[in-house]
C-alpha cells in the first residue's frame, strides 16, 4: 500500500512534466495546425540555457528557470518566423509544415548536441532545491511539487486565457480561419507569434523541470518528452488542453506503475500501445469533440 | 572523399532510395506515413533471425522481405487508414517508436540492445541496382495506370475523387501495400549492407531522412524520391569534412528552404514542361521579351 501510494506520487509528478509539454504541443497543433516535431528541441533549449546559467555563471535556479523559459519561447518564435510563416504566406498544404518542422528539429538538435557534448550532466549540488519532504510516510521531492504546481498553474492560466479573454477569442478565431479573423479586425500575425511563444515557453518549462526531476541535463531531454507529450495529445485530443494535460498525468502514472508491476522494459511499448489502440478506436481522442469538416 | 567511401555512400543512397520510394508510394495517395521504417525493421530482423537459424538464400530473403512488408502494410492499412491526416501520420510515427521498444525487448529474436549480425550476401551492387530498376519500372508503369490516375485524384482532392467513382480508402490501401512491399525490401537491403542491425538502425532518424529525401527530390513523380535520396545521402558526407559536427545543420536548413521555395522538389514535371513550352515559344517569330515574362501563368497546367 505504501509502495503503491509512493509510486502514485512519483507517477503524478512524472506525468505533470509530460502534461506540461503536451499542453504546449497541443496549443501549436490546435491553434496553428502544425504537427511540430521540433517541439522537443524547444524543451531541450530551455533546459540547456538554464543549466548554462546555473553552472557557468552561478545564477540562482529560479532566475535560470525564468530565462530558460523565455529562451525556449524565443526559439519557438524564431522557428515560426523562419520556417512556418513563409509556408502560411504561400498557402502550402497540410504536410509542408510537418516537413519544415523536421528541418527545424534537425538543426536545433544538432546545435544542442554540439553545445551539450555527449556526456550527461546535472545541476550542481546545492544550486537547486533538493531536500526531500516527508509526508505521511511518503517521500516527496521538491522537484515533484514544483512540477505539479507548475502544471496546475499553467493549465488553469492557459485555459482561462483561451476561453475568457479577448486575446483568447482572437486565438480561437485565427485557429478557425486566419483570413476571416483578419477581416473582423484581429491581427493574426501577432496572435500567431504570441501562441508560438507561449507554446514553446511551456515546452521550455517542461524541459527545465524534467531536467530538475531527473537530475540530468542532456541534448536528448526533449526527445523523450516529445514522444510522451505526443501520446498525451493524441489520446487526450488536442481541442481542449485540459484533456491533453489529464492524459499526460495518466501516462506518467501508467509508466511508473507498469515498470513497477509489469516490466520496465516494456514501459514505453505499453504507453504507445495504448496510444495506437485509442487512435484506432477513438481517432478524435478521449476528450476530443467531433469536428465538422467540409470537403 | 575517397572512391571507396563514395561507393559505400552511393550504396546507402540506393537503399535510402528504396525507403524513399516506399514513403512516396503512400504519399502518392495523400497519406503521410513513416510506417515503411517499421516494415523495414520487421523484415530486416526476420531476415536476420531466419538467416541465423535456418539459413536463407539471398533471393528468398528478398521475397520474404517483400511479402512480409506487403502483408504488414495491408494489416496496418486496414487498421488505421480511416484516420485523419494528422492522426494517421502520428499513428505511423507511433509504430516506429513501438518498433524500437519491441526490438530492445525481444532479445531472443533480435539480440536486444546489442542488435544482431546479418549475412551480407545481398549487399552487392547487382542486387541493389536490379531491385531499384525493378522498383522504378513498376512505379513508372503504375503512374500511367488507372491506379496512378486515381491516386493523383485522391491526393489532390478525395471528395472530387469520390464523385469520380474512385474509393479513396481503397486507393490508399493499395498505396500502403506497395509502400509496405518497398519498405520490407529496403529493410532487407539495409540489413545486408550494414551486416549489423540494432534498435537504432530503423528509427526516427531514418524515417525523417528518407522523408526529407522525398520532399527534396519531389513528391509528385516517382523519380523524385530516388534523386532526393541520392542527393540527401551524399550531401552530408561531402559536408562532413568542412563542417564537422555541424553537417546536419545544413541538411535541416536545406529541408526548410526547399519546402518553402521549391515545394514540388527537384524533379518537378510541371516546371520542366513549363520550361520546355517557354523554350519552344522563344522562336524568332515572336521574340518579344515583354511577353515571355507573362507566359508562365497562362501555360501552367497540373501534371
Amino acid at each position: 500500500m505504501q509502495l503503491l501510494a509512493q509510486q502514485l506520487v512519483n507517477g503524478v509528478a512524472l506525468g505533470s512534466i509530460y502534461a506540461l509539454f503536451a499542453v504546449g504541443f497541443a496549443l501549436i497543433l490546435a491553434k496553428m495546425g502544425i504537427l511540430n516535431v521540433a517541439h522537443g528541441t524547444f524543451a531541450t533549449g530551455g533546459a540547456l540555457a538554464s543549466y548554462w546559467l546555473v553552472f557557468e555563471h552561478g545564477f540562482s535556479f529560479w532566475v535560470a528557470l525564468a530565462v530558460g523559459v523565455v529562451f525556449a519561447g524565443a526559439l519557438g518564435v524564431l522557428a515560426d518566423l523562419v520556417a512556418f510563416e513563409p509556408l502560411r504566406r504561400r498557402n502550402a498544404g497540410v504536410f509542408a509544415p510537418i516537413i519544415a518542422s523536421i528541418g527545424v528539429w534537425i538543426v536545433l538538435l544538432t546545435l544542442a548536441e554540439a553545445f551539450a557534448g555527449p556526456s550527461a550532466v546535472s545541476y550542481p549540488a546545492g544550486s537547486v532545491p533538493s531536500e526531500p519532504l516527508r509526508f505521511a510516510g511518503l517521500i516527496v521531492l521538491p522537484a515533484q511539487v514544483i512540477s505539479l504546481v507548475a502544471l496546475v498553474v499553467v493549465v488553469t492560466a492557459v485555459h482561462l486565457l483561451l476561453t475568457r479573454t479577448r486575446f483568447g477569442a482572437a486565438v480561437r478565431a485565427v485557429a478557425v480561419d486566419t483570413r476571416s479573423a483578419t477581416i473582423v479586425g484581429v491581427n493574426s500575425r501577432n496572435v500567431l507569434i504570441a501562441v508560438a511563444f507561449m507554446a514553446a515557453a511551456i515546452a521550455g518549462l517542461a524541459g527545465v523541470l524534467g531536467a530538475l526531476s531527473d537530475n540530468n541535463v542532456s541534448a536528448t531531454i526533449g526527445e523523450a518528452l516529445l514522444l510522451k507529450g505526443f501520446a498525451a495529445v493524441v489520446v487526450g485530443g488536442y481541442g481542449d488542453i485540459r484533456g491533453a494535460a489529464l492524459v499526460g498525468v495518466a501516462i506518467g502514472v501508467l509508466e511508473v506503475m507498469s515498470s513497477q508491476y509489469i516490466s520496465s522494459g516494456f514501459r514505453d511499448a505499453i504507453t504507445f500501445g495504448v496510444l495506437l489502440v485509442v487512435l484506432v478506436l477513438r481517432p478524435q481522442g478521449l476528450f476530443g469533440e467531433r469536428q465538422l469538416v467540409r470537403a | 572523399m575517397s572512391t571507396t567511401a563514395l561507393l559505400t555512400t552511393l550504396q546507402f543512397a540506393g537503399v535510402n532510395a528504396l525507403f524513399a520510394l516506399a514513403i512516396y508510394a503512400s504519399l502518392w495517395t495523400g497519406v503521410l506515413s513513416l510506417a515503411p521504417v517499421f516494415f523495414g525493421a520487421v523484415s530486416a530482423f526476420t531476415f536476420g533471425y531466419v538467416a541465423g537459424t535456418l539459413g536463407l538464400s539471398p533471393a528468398l530473403a528478398l521475397v520474404v522481405g517483400l511479402v512480409l512488408g506487403a502483408a504488414l502494410g495491408a494489416v496496418t492499412a486496414a487498421l488505421i487508414i480511416r484516420l485523419d491526416s494528422h492522426y494517421l501520420a502520428m499513428a505511423t510515427i507511433a509504430m516506429v517508436l513501438i518498433g524500437r521498444v519491441l526490438i530492445i525487448n525481444l532479445v531472443e529474436y533480435t539480440g536486444g540492445p546489442s542488435g544482431t549480425l546479418v549475412p551480407g550476401e545481398l549487399g552487392t551492387w547487382l542486387w541493389l541496382i536490379g531491385s531499384l530498376v525493378v522498383a522504378g519500372y513498376v512505379m513508372s508503369r503504375l503512374s500511367g495506370s488507372r491506379f496512378g490516375l486515381a491516386a493523383d485524384a485522391v491526393r489532390e482532392d478525395p471528395a472530387v475523387a469520390q464523385t469520380l467513382a474512385i474509393s479513396p480508402r481503397r486507393i490508399q490501401f493499395v498505396g500502403f501495400v506497395i509502400s509496405g512491399a518497398l519498405g520490407g525490401t529496403a529493410g532487407v537491403f539495409q540489413a545486408s549492407f550494414l551486416q549489423y542491425i540494432g534498435p537504432d538502425t530503423f528509427y526516427t532518424h531514418l524515417g525523417f531522412v528518407t522523408l526529407a529525401a522525398v520532399v527534396l527530390g519531389g513528391a509528385f513523380h516517382w523519380a523524385g524520391p530516388i534523386v532526393g535520396a541520392i542527393v540527401f545521402t551524399i550531401l552530408p558526407e561531402l559536408l562532413r569534412e568542412p563542417m564537422g559536427e555541424y553537417d546536419r545543420v545544413v541538411t535541416g536548413v536545406a529541408l526548410i528552404l526547399i519546402i518553402i521555395y521549391m515545394p514540388r522538389g527537384l524533379v518537378d514535371v510541371r516546371r520542366l514542361r513549363l520550361l520546355r513550352t517557354r523554350g519552344r515559344r522563344r522562336t524568332p517569330a515572336d521574340e518579344d521579351p515583354s511577353r515571355t515574362g507573362s507566359t508562365p501563368a497562362t501555360v501552367e497546367v497540373a501534371p
